[in-house]
C-alpha cells in the first residue's frame, strides 16, 4: 500500500473509531425508546418545580379579590398574569409577597394600541392617555370600570358592539336583526333573543328590489340573492357585526 | 422583563398593519445572514481552486492555494454562527451521536464534516504533502514540528508518490464539486423548503444560493489575491486576474438570470402572498433589495465588468490599462461582495419581516452587543482572515515558496 494511503487510513480509522466508541458511551441510555429523544427526560421535566399556583389556588385565600374580579371586565386574566408566578407565596404566603404592579408597563402589554389585536379590544394610547399616572390612579385593577356606563346591550355585548361601531353596519342597531325581550337583560340566560335564521333576513336590504327602513340614508349594496354566496347563509362568509368584502 | 417590554413597544411602534403577537420579534437575525454568507464564500473559492484542477484553467493557478486555504479558513468559522445563534456550543457534537434522517438541519452537521474532513483537508494534504516534507528537513522548532505532524509521517519523495499525490488530489476535486454544490445547495435548500413561507419556498432558492455563492467565492480570492499580491510588493498576474474578472462575469450573469427568472415567476404567477410581499420590497427592503443588492451589488459590476473585462473576447470592449483595470477588478469585487451580503440578509431577514397573515410587515432591530449582536457578526466575519493569515505562515501558497523545494518541480 501507499505511503499516503496507510496513514491516512490509519488516522481515519482512529477517527470513526472515536465516534463509534463516542456514540456507545455518550449517546444516553433511554435515547430513542420514545422517539428521537433522551425518554428520561421526561421524568426529569416532570420533576422541575412548579412556578404558577393557578387562579384556583389564588381564590382559595384571596377570596375577596377573587369575586371582585370574577364580577368586572377583567374576569378573564388569571392572577399570575399580573402578579407573575407565584407558586411559592401560594405555598407559604409569609415566605414571599408576589409583586404588585402599579405602573403603567404591564397594563399597556395588553392595552397599548395594535393593530393586530381583535377589533373591539379595549385599547389606548400610552402616550397620549392620561400619561404620567399609573393606570390603577384611575381603574380598579381587578375589576376595572369601563370608560361610560354601558347603556343597552354593550354593557355586557362590549366587544360585539365595539366591533359593529367601527363596520359598515354601524348604524343598524342591534335590534334591526334581534329581537330582544326585557326579561333578556335581566336574566339573559332566560329569554334569549332571536338571531337571523335564513338568507332571505339580509335579503331585507341587500337584495336588487328591497326597500331598507326609512331611516338608512347610506346607499346599501346590492347582490342578487339567488346567485350570490351559493346556498350558504350569509354570515358563513360575512361577520354580520363587522361585515367585510373578503 | 421591563426592559425587554421596552424593547417590544418600541419595535410595535413601527409595525405596519396587521401581525401575529409570535411575529414582533425575529427569531434569525443577523448570525444567520452571517452563516449563509460564509459558507456560500466556502463552496465559491473551492470550485474556483477545481476550476484550474479539473478544467485545466492555467490562467488561475497562482490563486489556486490560496482558494483551498480561503475556502479552509471560512469553513472553520461556518458554523460559528449558528453555534453562537442556538447556543451551547458543548452540546453541538451530539448531532453526530444521534442522527436525525428527517431534519435536514441536523444533516448540516455530517455534510459539513464530509467536506472538512474527506474534501477540503484531504485536497490541502495532498497538495502540499510534498512541500511540507522538503520544508520540515531544513527547519527548526515549532515549524518543523507542525511540517512533520502535517505530513502524517508520509515522507515519500518518490516521483512515484508525488504523482500519486497529484492524481489523488485531482480525483478528491472530483468529489470535491459535487460536495461543494452540495454544501451549499443544502443551505439554500434548508431555506427553500419552508413551505409555509413565500418568500423562501422555492426551488429555484438552492440553485440562486450557489451561483451567488460561486460569485461571492470568486470575488473575494479576485479581492485577497490583489491585497496578498500588494502586500508581498509582487506584480500581479494580469492573466489571471482578467480570468477571474471574466468567470466573475460569467457567474454574475447566471447569478442575476435566475434571481430574475425567480423573480418574474412569483410576479407573474401573483400568489396571494405578492401584495405584501412587494410592499416589503417597496419599503422595508427597499434599500438593501433594490440599491444594494441588484443595483450596486449586480448592475453596476456587471456593466465594469462586461466593458473591461475579456469576458466576450480575447480583448475587452475598451482597453483600459492594467492599472486602471485592477482598480475596476477591485471595485467590482468589492461590491459585489457587499450585494451578495445584502441577498443573504433580503433572504433571512426579509423572510420574517412580513407576517404570515400576509397583512403587515415588523422591522428588525440589529442589536449592537450580545451574542447575536453587531460585534459578534463583525468578530465572526473578521476570524476568517485570522484563521487564513496563520494557514498561510504555515502553508505558503505563494509559487516561489514552491519552487524552492530541491527535487523536479514537476508542474
Ligand atoms: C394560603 C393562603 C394564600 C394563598 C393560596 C395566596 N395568598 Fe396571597 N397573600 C396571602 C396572605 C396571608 C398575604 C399577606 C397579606 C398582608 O400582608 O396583608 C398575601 C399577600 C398577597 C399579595 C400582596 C398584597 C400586598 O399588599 O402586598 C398579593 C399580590 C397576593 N397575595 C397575590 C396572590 C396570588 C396571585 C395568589 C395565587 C397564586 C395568592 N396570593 C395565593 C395568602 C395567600
Ligand atoms: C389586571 C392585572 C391584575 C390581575 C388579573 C389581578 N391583579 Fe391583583 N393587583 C393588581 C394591581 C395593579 C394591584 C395593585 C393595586 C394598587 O396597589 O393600587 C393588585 C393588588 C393585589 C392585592 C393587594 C391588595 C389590593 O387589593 O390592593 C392582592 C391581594 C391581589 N392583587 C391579589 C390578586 C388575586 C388573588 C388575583 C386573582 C383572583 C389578582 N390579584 C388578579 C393587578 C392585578
Ligand atoms: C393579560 C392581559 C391584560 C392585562 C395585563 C390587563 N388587562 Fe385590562 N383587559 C383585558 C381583557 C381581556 C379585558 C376585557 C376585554 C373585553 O371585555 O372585551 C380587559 C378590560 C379592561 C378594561 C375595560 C375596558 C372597557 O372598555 O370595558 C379596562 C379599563 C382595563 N382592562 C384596564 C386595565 C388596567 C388598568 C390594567 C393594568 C392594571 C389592565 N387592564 C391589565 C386584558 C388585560
Ligand atoms: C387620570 C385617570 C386615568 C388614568 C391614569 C388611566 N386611565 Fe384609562 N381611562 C380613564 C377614563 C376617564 C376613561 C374613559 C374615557 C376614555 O376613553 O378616555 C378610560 C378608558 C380606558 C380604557 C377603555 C378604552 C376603550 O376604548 O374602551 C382602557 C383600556 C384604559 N383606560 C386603560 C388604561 C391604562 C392601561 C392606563 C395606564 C397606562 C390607564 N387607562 C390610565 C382614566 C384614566
Ligand atoms: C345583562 C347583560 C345583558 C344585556 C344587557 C344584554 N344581553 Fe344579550 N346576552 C347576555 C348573555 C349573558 C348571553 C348569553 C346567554 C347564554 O348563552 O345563556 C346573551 C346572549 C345574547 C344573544 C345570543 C343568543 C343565542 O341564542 O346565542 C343575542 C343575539 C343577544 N344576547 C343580543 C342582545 C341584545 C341585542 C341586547 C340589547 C338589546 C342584549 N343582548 C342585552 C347578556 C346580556
Ligand atoms: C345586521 C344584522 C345584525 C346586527 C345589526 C346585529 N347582529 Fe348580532 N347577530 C347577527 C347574526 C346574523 C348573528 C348569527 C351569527 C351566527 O349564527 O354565526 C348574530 C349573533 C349575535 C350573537 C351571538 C354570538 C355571536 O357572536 O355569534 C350576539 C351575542 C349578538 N349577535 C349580539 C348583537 C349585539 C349586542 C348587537 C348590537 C351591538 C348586534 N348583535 C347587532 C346579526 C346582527
Ligand atoms: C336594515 C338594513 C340592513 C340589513 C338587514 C342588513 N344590512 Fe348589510 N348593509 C346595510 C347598509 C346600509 C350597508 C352599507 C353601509 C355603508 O356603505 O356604509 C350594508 C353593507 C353591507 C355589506 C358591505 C360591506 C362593505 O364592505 O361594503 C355587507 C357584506 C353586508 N352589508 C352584509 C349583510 C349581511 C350578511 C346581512 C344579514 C346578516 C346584512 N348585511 C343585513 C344595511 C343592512
Ligand atoms: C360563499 C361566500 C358568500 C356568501 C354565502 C355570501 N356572500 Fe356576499 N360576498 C362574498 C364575497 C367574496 C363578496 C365580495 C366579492 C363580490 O363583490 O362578489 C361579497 C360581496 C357582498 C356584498 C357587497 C357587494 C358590493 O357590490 O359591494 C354584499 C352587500 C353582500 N355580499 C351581501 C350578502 C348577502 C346579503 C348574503 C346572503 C344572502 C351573502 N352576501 C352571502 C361572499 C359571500
Amino acid at each position: 500500500m501507499r505511503q499516503q494511503v496507510s496513514r491516512l487510513t490509519v488516522l481515519f480509522v482512529i477517527l470513526i473509531g472515536a465516534l463509534v466508541a463516542a456514540r456507545i458511551f455518550l449517546v444516553p441510555e433511554t435515547f430513542g425508546e420514545l422517539g428521537h429523544f433522551r425518554a428520561a427526560a421526561i421524568g426529569d421535566i416532570a420533576d422541575l418545580q412548579v412556578k404558577y399556583a393557578g387562579r384556583a389556588a389564588c381564590a382559595e385565600c384571596h377570596t375577596d379579590v377573587e369575586e371582585t374580579r370574577l364580577a368586572g371586565r377583567h374576569a378573564s386574566v388569571s392572577c399570575e398574569a399580573c402578579h407573575g408566578p407565584a407558586a411559592d407565596h401560594a405555598e407559604d404566603p409569609m415566605a414571599r409577597q408576589p409583586e404588585k404592579p402599579v405602573g403603567r408597563a404591564l397594563c399597556t402589554l395588553c392595552h397599548g394600541y395594535d393593530p393586530s389585536r381583535p377589533t373591539g379590544f379595549p385599547q389606548i394610547d400610552p402616550a397620549i392617555h392620561n400619561p404620567l399616572q399609573p393606570c390603577t390612579a384611575c381603574h380598579q385593577p381587578h375589576a376595572p370600570e369601563p370608560p361610560v356606563t354601558p347603556e343597552g346591550c354593550s354593557g355586557c355585548h362590549g366587544q360585539i358592539a365595539r366591533t359593529k361601531a367601527v363596520s359598515h353596519h354601524a348604524l343598524l342597531p342591534c335590534t334591526t336583526c334581534h329581537t330582544v325581550e326585557e326579561e333578556h337583560k335581566l336574566n339573559p340566560s332566560a329569554s334569549r333573543p332571536t338571531k337571523p335564521a335564513a338568507r332571505s333576513f339580509c335579503g331585507r336590504c341587500h337584495a336588487p328590489d328591497a326597500t331598507p327602513p326609512p331611516d338608512i340614508i347610506q346607499q346599501v349594496p346590492r347582490v342578487d340573492l339567488a346567485t350570490h354566496g351559493g346556498h350558504y347563509v350569509c354570515w358563513q362568509c360575512h361577520y354580520p357585526h363587522f361585515p367585510e368584502l373578503r | 422583563m421591563e426592559s425587554h417590554i421596552q424593547t417590544l413597544m418600541e419595535v410595535l411602534q413601527q409595525t405596519k398593519g396587521y401581525i401575529y403577537p409570535n411575529e414582533v420579534e425575529l427569531h434569525w437575525g443577523l448570525l444567520v445572514v452571517v452563516y449563509p454568507y460564509v459558507t456560500g464564500l466556502v463552496a465559491g473559492a473551492f470550485i474556483l481552486a477545481s476550476l484550474e484542477r479539473v478544467f485545466n484553467v492555467r490562467e488561475v493557478q497562482p490563486t489556486y492555494r490560496l482558494s483551498l486555504l480561503t475556502a479552509l479558513a471560512f469553513l472553520l468559522v461556518a458554523p460559528l454562527p449558528l453555534l453562537a445563534h442556538l447556543g451551547h456550543p458543548e452540546r453541538s457534537f451530539e448531532i453526530f451521536l444521534t442522527p436525525n434522517l428527517n431534519s435536514a438541519m441536523a444533516m448540516f452537521g455530517f455534510v459539513y464534516a464530509w467536506y472538512l474532513a474527506v474534501v477540503l483537508l484531504l485536497e490541502i494534504w495532498f497538495d502540499y504533502r510534498k512541500d511540507a516534507v522538503i520544508w520540515s528537513r531544513h527547519e527548526t522548532g515549532f515549524r518543523r514540528l507542525v511540517h512533520r505532524v502535517f505530513t502524517l509521517g508520509a515522507n515519500d519523495l518518490s516521483e512515484h508518490a508525488v504523482r500519486f499525490d497529484r492524481s489523488a488530489g485531482k480525483f478528491i476535486t472530483v468529489i470535491g464539486i459535487p460536495s461543494a454544490f452540495l454544501l451549499h445547495g443544502y443551505v439554500g435548500f434548508i431555506f427553500g423548503s419552508v413551505k409555509a413561507n413565500p418568500w423562501w419556498s422555492s426551488v429555484l432558492i438552492p440553485v440562486v444560493f450557489l451561483f451567488s455563492a460561486m460569485v461571492s467565492g470568486i470575488a473575494l480570492i479576485l479581492i485577497l489575491y490583489m491585497l496578498t499580491s500588494l502586500f508581498r510588493r509582487m506584480e500581479i498576474d494580469m492573466r489571471c486576474a482578467d480570468k477571474l474578472g471574466s468567470f466573475l462575469f460569467y457567474a454574475l450573469i447566471i447569478d442575476f438570470s435566475l434571481e430574475m427568472l425567480d423573480f418574474i415567476h412569483r410576479l407573474y404567477e401573483a400568489e396571494e402572498s405578492i401584495g405584501i410581499l412587494s410592499q416589503m420590497i417597496s419599503s422595508r427592503l427597499f434599500i438593501s433589495l433594490v440599491v444594494l443588492q441588484i443595483l450596486l451589488g449586480t448592475v453596476v459590476p456587471l456593466v465594469l465588468l462586461g466593458i473591461f473585462s475579456p469576458a466576450f473576447h480575447t480583448r475587452a470592449f475598451v482597453h483600459a490599462p492594467a492599472e486602471l483595470r485592477r482598480l475596476i477588478y477591485f471595485c467590482a469585487a468589492i461590491l459585489i461582495e457587499v450585494g451578495i451580503f445584502s441577498t443573504r440578509w433580503n433572504v433571512v431577514i426579509g423572510g420574517q419581516i412580513f407576517s404570515k397573515s400576509l397583512r403587515g410587515l415588523t422591522v428588525y432591530k440589529v442589536e449592537l452587543l450580545g451574542l447575536e449582536g453587531l460585534l459578534t457578526s463583525v468578530f465572526l466575519l473578521i476570524l476568517p482572515f485570522v484563521i487564513l493569515y496563520v494557514l498561510v505562515k504555515f502553508l505558503p501558497p505563494w509559487p516561489e515558496a514552491e519552487a524552492a523545494a530541491p527535487s523536479e518541480p514537476n508542474s
